[in-house]
């Protein structure tokens, strides 16, 4: 479609400029020179033919008179210069493919390639400066030498002929159009289609990147057709040629899945069959690029038809799905749209310009569809960042709540737990301090055993201090460790034993992040008040030793005394006060050890098991 | 009696206590130490004490908490404010620390609890006699929690105004609190001056000290506190 453009724009720039053949150049004039005579010759002709010359008119394309000449034409035209004090310039608008130019009869220039790979000069027009003594006064001749193939637009387009400043600022805008367009169109392509290739690789699931980044890639592959001044890779035309139609159909064919893709359709058998054409006529270029390149107009149709359904299918879905990045992405496929409209309508010559439009705004449909997917990409980061925050909150509530709930429940364990301790202490006063209260009673009212005073006030401050360590373990286990517990027995039995001139020591160890639990805590302090009171009554120890060690996953508990001791055997079946202490000792989990012997002294001990839910 | 020149004299003293078994048993503990009666005075209320305080100018004066007709605690604050000269003493069973913290923050320099034998109540008597007081490890910590800032020596008290103010106007110099610490783990005062290497009678005047810092915080705000508290 584009070689297509770039003819018309040849003829169109001839069509447009007013003829003025063999008119005597003025200082700032140009003329056009459109009449010229052609003669066909072989690919090796070294002189233009004697005969066989043709009038033509330029732009002149001989396939139409000859349409199985490849090979040479010769081209002559003249002019009249009716001064040679100024140089004139020369400009060279189209010739295809290859040329050698000849001024009255000097060569002076010749392209590389005049058989195969033959060069590509059509791609830009070509600007000379003729002066004296090249230039005569009179009659002058212009010889061109043009090898061409019949099957690739072969001919010659009109020569400008003037003010050196006029004639060039002409080829410069002809180099621009023609040529620095297509540069740009090319990088243009290669860097979008580069930036969102990288895209796509990082997001595979978005394949709208990957088709799109193919297309602009396949696209500026045939762009390379405008800018390549040699079939190189090819060693000839029609294998260039073949291949560039080859990458044109597929840039349609990718521009139309990536259309599909955008709009979130997948036609996989549409789809496959167009890969498959695109395959095969890849495979074809290569393998018959005669064929192929003589009948790539069929391949470039076909593509470019495929390109307007695609077009108008998406506008008809834009329409349809009213979406800010549908409208960008309809909004910059409508300029290629206008723009050929335009071209069609320039060519047809309802309406007058002298430049078309399409090279240049390629690059800007590029972009403008490049635009649709950053803007597309934009909208996704921001619904993913704004789900984010949603989720972040949600997260936060749901953290909250679930805070709230394991509060609740923590509180509501803790209650039980304090329920639980508060029933135990209840029976705890039923069976301890309320039996030992009971028995106290019965042994004060049996009428037979009038009560000694004395014994009354021992029963008593038992009682009273069995109530203190009640009192005391029960107010503060909340807030305090075992060592905390321990103090105020220790300071009172301390207090006691140095009244009595008792030496007592303790050695406390370990204990210091110690928990038991309330009603471990007051079994233990009652095993040592009951052992300590037997020391004080009994024993007629000068010394006593109480030890609280914590010992790995144990608490050791040692009362010992240097007092008179007594016979194990014997004492155990009187059980005096003994079994009780076994008892304590066996609800804390332990078995009491007793060392005893008369005149040796009394060793009470035990090992606490502590289990892992008492270390705090 | 180690030293009877240290002595302070306690005659004439006050017992203020409704129950009579236990004004008996004070009276008893008193007449011993003492070695006289006539020196000592009872009374049943708060309006009672309050009348004989200015006649009798007891320099003892040992106070129920529980009193018919008020609490003893304010009486406490109350001597203290206007007979300074009386030392006093606070009464209590079964105290919880609370009220004793009330009592010695109130004024006194010392308390009995009367579900003690005999013989403590007589080794606490003769301590206040020699001019020290007597302490228990939960009364020891509960002290400690107060007091979160301990001074660095308490012969250069260089305390800053806004120091003080955060300390509460209470602040312990570091062998205070170390004794402090000593209680509240529950060695014995014996123990503690094996440690310390002072002797037991000067760790009894430490107490004291530590209950007149006390005092001297806010006496006012002490009753307010126990009732506020509801232990009055």
């Amino acid at each position: 479609m584009r070689v297509f453009f770039v003819l018309l724009l040849a003829c169109g720039l001839f069509a447009s400029s007013v003829a003025a053949e063999q008119i005597p150049s003025t200082t700032n004039a140009t003329i056009e020179l459109q009449s010229a005579e052609a003669a066909p010759a072989d690919w090796h002709s070294e002189a233009p033919p004697v005969d066989g010359w043709t009038p033509v008119k330029l732009m002149d394309l001989w396939d139409t008179r000859w349409p199985h000449h490849d090979g040479v034409v010769w081209y002559r035209l003249h002019w009249n210069q009716t001064s040679t004090d100024q140089p004139v310039g020369l400009f060279i608008d189209y010739v295809s493919l290859a040329y050698v130019l000849y001024v009255n009869g000097n060569r002076i220039y010749s392209d590389t390639h005049l058989v195969e790979p033959l060069s590509r000069t059509w791609i830009r027009p070509q600007y000379f400066l003729i002066d004296k003594p090249l230039l005569r006064q009179g009659q002058n001749t212009l010889l061109v030498r043009v090898s061409g193939l019949a099957g690739y637009q072969p001919g010659f387009g009109a020569v400008t002929i003037g003010n050196p400043d006029a004639v060039q600022a002409r080829e410069r805008r002809g180099e621009f159009l023609r040529y620095n367009v297509q540069v740009f169109d090319l990088s243009v392509s290669f860097v979008f289609g580069g930036l969102f290739f990288l895209l796509w690789l990082l997001r595979r699931k978005d394949t709208y990147y990957g088709w799109y980044a193919l297309c602009t890639v396949v696209w500026s592959l045939y762009t390379i057709n405008f800018l390549a001044s040699s079939p190189w890779p090819f060693n000839n035309t029609p294998a260039w040629e073949a291949i560039n139609a080859a990458a044109y159909f597929a840039s349609t064919v990718t521009f139309a899945i990536f259309l599909l893709r955008y709009a979130g359709y997948q036609w996989p058998r549409t789809e496959g069959i167009m890969l498959v054409l695109c395959v095969a006529l890849f495979a074809v270029a290569l393998l018959c690029p005669q064929w192929t390149g003589h009948y790539r107009a069929v391949a470039i149709i076909f593509g470019c038809s495929i390109y307007y359904v695609a077009i108008f299918g998406f506008m008809g879905y834009a329409w349809r799905h009213p979406r800010a990045d549908n409208y960008a992405l309809a909004g910059s496929l409508l300029i290629p749209l206008v723009v050929s409209a335009h071209d069609m309508l320039l060519f047809l010559g309802v309406i007058r310009s002298d430049s078309y439009l399409l090279a240049v705004t390629s690059p800007i449909t590029i972009i403008g569809m490049g635009s649709a997917l950053a803007y597309r990409f934009a909208v996704a980061m921001r619904r993913a960042e704004n789900f984010n925050l949603e989720l972040q909150r949600e997260v936060q509530a749901a953290t909250g709540q679930l805070t709230e709930t394991l509060k609740r429940e923590h509180d509501l364990a803790l209650n039980n737990a304090r329920i639980g301790e508060r029933l135990n202490l209840v029976r705890d006063l039923h069976d301890g301090f309320g039996g030992s209260l009971l028995a106290a009673i019965s042994t004060l009212e049996n009428p037979r055993l009038p009560p000694e005073p004395a014994q009354v006030v021992i029963t008593l401050k038992e009682l009273r201090d069995d109530l203190r360590l009640i009192i005391d373990t029960t107010t503060h286990e909340r807030d305090t460790d075992l060592a905390g517990l321990l103090a105020p027995l220790r300071h009172r039995w301390s207090q006691r034993f140095e009244a009595i001139a008792i030496d007592n020591r303790w050695t406390v160890e370990g204990v210091d992040d110690l928990s038991l639990g309330a009603m471990r805590v007051l079994e233990l302090l009652r095993f040592l008040q009951e052992s300590l009171t037997n020391v004080l009554k009994h024993s007629s120890a000068s010394q006593v030793h109480v030890y609280i060690r914590r010992k790995g996953e144990c608490l050791n508990v040692e009362v010992r005394d240097d007092g008179q001791g007594f016979d194990l055997a014997s004492v155990a079946r009187r059980g005096a006060g003994l079994p009780s202490l076994r008892a304590r000792v066996g609800r804390l989990g332990a078995t009491l050890q007793i060392m005893s012997s008369p005149g040796g002294g009394t060793r009470l001990s035990f090992d606490v098991p502590l289990s892992p839910m008492a270390l705090t | 009696m180690v030293s009877t020149g240290e002595l302070i004299a306690l005659s004439p003293v006050l017992v203020v206590d409704d129950d009579e078994s236990t004004q008996q048993r004070l009276v008893r503990l008193l007449s011993d130490l003492l070695g006289a009666t006539h020196d000592i005075a009872v009374a049943d209320t708060v309006a009672d004490a309050k009348a004989i305080v200015p006649v009798f100018k007891p320099r003892l004066a040992l106070v129920d908490i529980g009193l018919p007709d008020g609490n003893g605690v304010e009486l406490i604050g109350w001597v203290e404010n206007h007979h300074p000269d009386t030392t006093t003493v606070a009464i209590s069973a079964w105290g919880h620390e609370e009220i004793v913290l009330a009592a010695l923050r109130a004024g006194a320099v010392g308390y009995l609890m009367k579900e003690r034998d005999d013989v403590e109540l007589r080794a606490a008597l003769q301590s206040i006699r020699r001019g020290g007081a007597l302490i228990d490890p939960l009364i020891a910590r509960r002290i400690l929690s107060y007091i979160p800032f301990v001074s660095k020596d308490n012969l250069a008290p260089s305390v800053s105004p806004t120091e003080s103010l955060v300390r509460n106007d209470i602040s312990l110099s570091e062998r205070e609190s170390e004794i402090l610490q000593f209680v509240a783990q529950g060695f014995s005062n014996r123990e503690i001056a094996d440690l310390t290497g002072l002797s037991r009678f000067t760790i009894e005047g430490y107490t004291k000290s530590i209950y007149r810092k006390l005092a001297v915080s806010s006496r006012t705000a002490a009753v307010f506190e126990a009732k506020s508290m509801g232990l009055l």
